[in-house]
């Protein structure tokens, strides 16, 4: 390539050939961007306004389908189900994540014995597939699995318990499943801002009579915010929109009875069925819940984007 | 923090005990998984999942790769991680490149269509997106797979990179420039190399990443033979679902090449997360 280009016996300013090659420098990644992730979010806007099975023509219905999603009761209450059962899934998640990981990653930043191994253990799940994670933890709490027989054996339950079998405990298993997977990544983020905690900071509050408690709350907490937003922020964005754990164990139609439905599974039922023989599909419809939920998020994802942006 | 807390003998107990609380919770359904995966039949581990394996069968990872197809899945996987490492690489680092080194009018509006890819995660467009695929007839194929999951990694990884530039000084390049060299040219032979220790971050990123998704093959792959093993998984387990000694096996064998190079870099693999921790 350099070869056509640094010839200036054609006659072209080495600026013009600069001006050509940092354009071919950035086209590739311009193009692949815009046309997979770029246009396709800038083209739910257009998509939302239509109703389209998916195939065939695009019928022009206006903010119908907003209304209807709104309003309309087969599709409010599933809305309202799976938007009320996701913050559920969302809360139970990040109190877990907060609680624990700051309670671990404390520990983890004092002189304890192993805590290099400790680190590396609760890492351990994070770098794994969903999928695997998914059906290794369905299987580990399963009514004829390793938990439930544990647990009748040692006498704690009479009988095995349905974690993912009962409308009342299948959300919380899986919010579990993902506290699981996840926790590893909360620990980290805590842990170094925990230790970007100034040391003479900590020694001037022990010198002047603090005690541990005391400068733990009064000099490392208040440091620690940011690592807290941070984590909050990502996990809301992370729930919204990805359903895997739930795609994978319960399938589309997200049951017992709808009760693990969350926005990821709503979307993908109104894009594609809950199983082979659903007719109702509308691509125009999950456009406008894609839009909806973005908008959801939209304050976090702003967040992130001018956080972003002040570390430049 | 550590030297200025001193634990004393009871206090070290505790905290041990509390580690390892965690760690239980964390290797005890790994553990479990080993155990019962090398049992010979379902009954042994419905009626014991704590004991050992009698006779240790081994047999049972050599059955459900052949019998899964597992060989076609794991190569599947493997084409469409590596092809996204390679192309997210050349991409993200020349757009970063022209995005930091090389400002114009307009390279500012192009770095915050970027950053709103970091915010707003593409699985919310996957309608338009289907239609786009369609359109492009790489619907069902592995190039289109390819392609999304690559452009999906572009903004976190262009982001991680232009901060990366930022902090690198320009006397090299200037100088190159003084000599009259070309862009390509200080892209390939300044700005590659000094930005390797980014690219490895974001290389590792991608692969796991590339490697675990589990969502956008499901929407675009129909046919088996260009599952990844995410999806292969999916299929045994409706294949297997009442023999979990197999199905233990078979999730050991999709956990394996991630946790390998886990352990062989973990420490970059922290500190991409904790740079890169935009994004999950």
């Amino acid at each position: 390539m350099s070869s056509t280009t640094s010839k200036p016996v054609h006659r072209i300013s080495y600026r013009a050939v600069e001006i050509i090659q940092r354009n071919l420098l950035l086209a590739p990644g311009v193009l692949l961007y815009a046309t997979f992730n770029f246009i396709p979010l800038l083209a739910l806007f257009q998509l939302s306004l239509v109703n389209w099975p998916g195939i065939g023509p695009k019928v022009y219905v206006g903010f119908d389908n907003f209304t209807k999603v709104l309003t309309h009761p087969y599709y409010r209450d599933q809305m309202l189900n799976a938007l009320i059962q996701n913050l559920v899934f969302f809360v139970v998640i990040i109190v877990c994540f907060l609680l624990i990981g700051t309670l671990l990653a404390m520990l983890l930043s004092v002189k304890t014995w192993g805590r290099k191994t400790y680190q590396v253990i609760f890492f351990l799940p994070y770098p794994m597939a969903g999928a695997a994670v998914a059906y290794l933890l369905d299987l580990f709490v399963h009514p004829r699995g390793p938990l439930n027989a544990a647990l009748v054996q040692s006498g704690l339950l009479d009988s095995p318990f349905p974690f993912l079998g009962s409308e009342d405990t299948a959300l919380i298993t899986m919010s579990m499943f993902y506290t699981w997977h996840r926790m590893g990544f909360a620990i980290m983020l805590i842990l170094s801002g925990i230790l970007a905690v100034r040391s003479d900071l900590l020694e001037a509050s022990m010198l002047d009579g603090a005690s541990r408690w005391q400068s733990i709350r009064h000099v490392v907490f208040p440091v620690l915010g940011p690592a807290f937003i941070l984590i909050t922020v990502i996990v809301m964005v992370d729930v919204f929109n990805n359903a895997d754990y739930v795609l994978l164990i319960m399938g589309p139609e997200a049951g017992p009875l709808r009760s693990t439905d969350i926005m990821g599974t709503f979307l993908f039922r109104t894009a594609f069925g809950g199983s082979a023989d659903t007719t109702d599909t509308n691509f125009g419809m999950a456009a406008a819940i894609g839009l909806l939920t973005a908008i959801m998020i939209l304050p976090a994802a702003l967040f992130l984007a001018l956080r972003n942006l002040r570390q430049q | 923090m550590d030297k200025i807390f001193k634990l004393n003998k009871r206090e070290q107990l505790l905290v041990q005990f509390i580690m390892l609380a965690w760690v239980a919770v964390v290797l005890i359904p790994f553990a479990a998984a080993v155990f019962n995966s090398l049992k010979p039949n379902v009954g042994q581990v419905l009626r014991d999942p704590f004991g050992l394996p009698d006779p240790w069968s081994w047999g049972n990872f050599a059955h459900a790769w052949v019998n899964a197809n597992f060989a076609q899945y794991f190569m599947n996987s493997a084409i469409i991680a590596v092809s996204c490492v390679v192309i997210v690489v050349f991409c993200a680092s020349t757009t970063a490149f022209v995005l930091a080194r090389m400002p114009f009018r307009g390279s500012t509006f192009i770095f915050i269509c970027f950053l709103i890819g970091v915010a707003i995660p593409i699985r919310l467009a996957l309608a338009p997106l289907f239609d786009t695929v369609r359109n492009l007839g790489l619907l069902d194929s592995l190039l289109g797979v390819i392609l999304v999951q690559s452009a999906a990694m572009m903004p976190v990884s262009v982001f991680i990179l232009v901060s990366f530039m930022r902090n690198i000084s320009k006397e090299l390049e200037e100088a190159a420039r003084m000599d009259g060299a070309l862009p390509f040219t200080i892209y390939w032979r300044i700005i590659f190399p000094l930005m390797k220790p980014a690219i490895a971050t974001i290389a590792l990123l991608t692969f796991v990443q590339a490697w675990n998704e589990y969502f956008l093959p499901l929407i675009f792959l129909q046919s088996e033979e260009l599952y990844p093993l995410t999806l292969g998984l999916q299929r045994f387990n409706q294949q297997f679902s009442i023999q979990w000694h197999m199905m233990f096996a078979g999730i050991l064998i999709m956990m394996a090449p991630t946790l390998i190079a886990f352990m062989l870099a973990s420490r970059q693999f922290i500190a991409g997360l904790t740079q890169g921790g935009v994004k999950e």
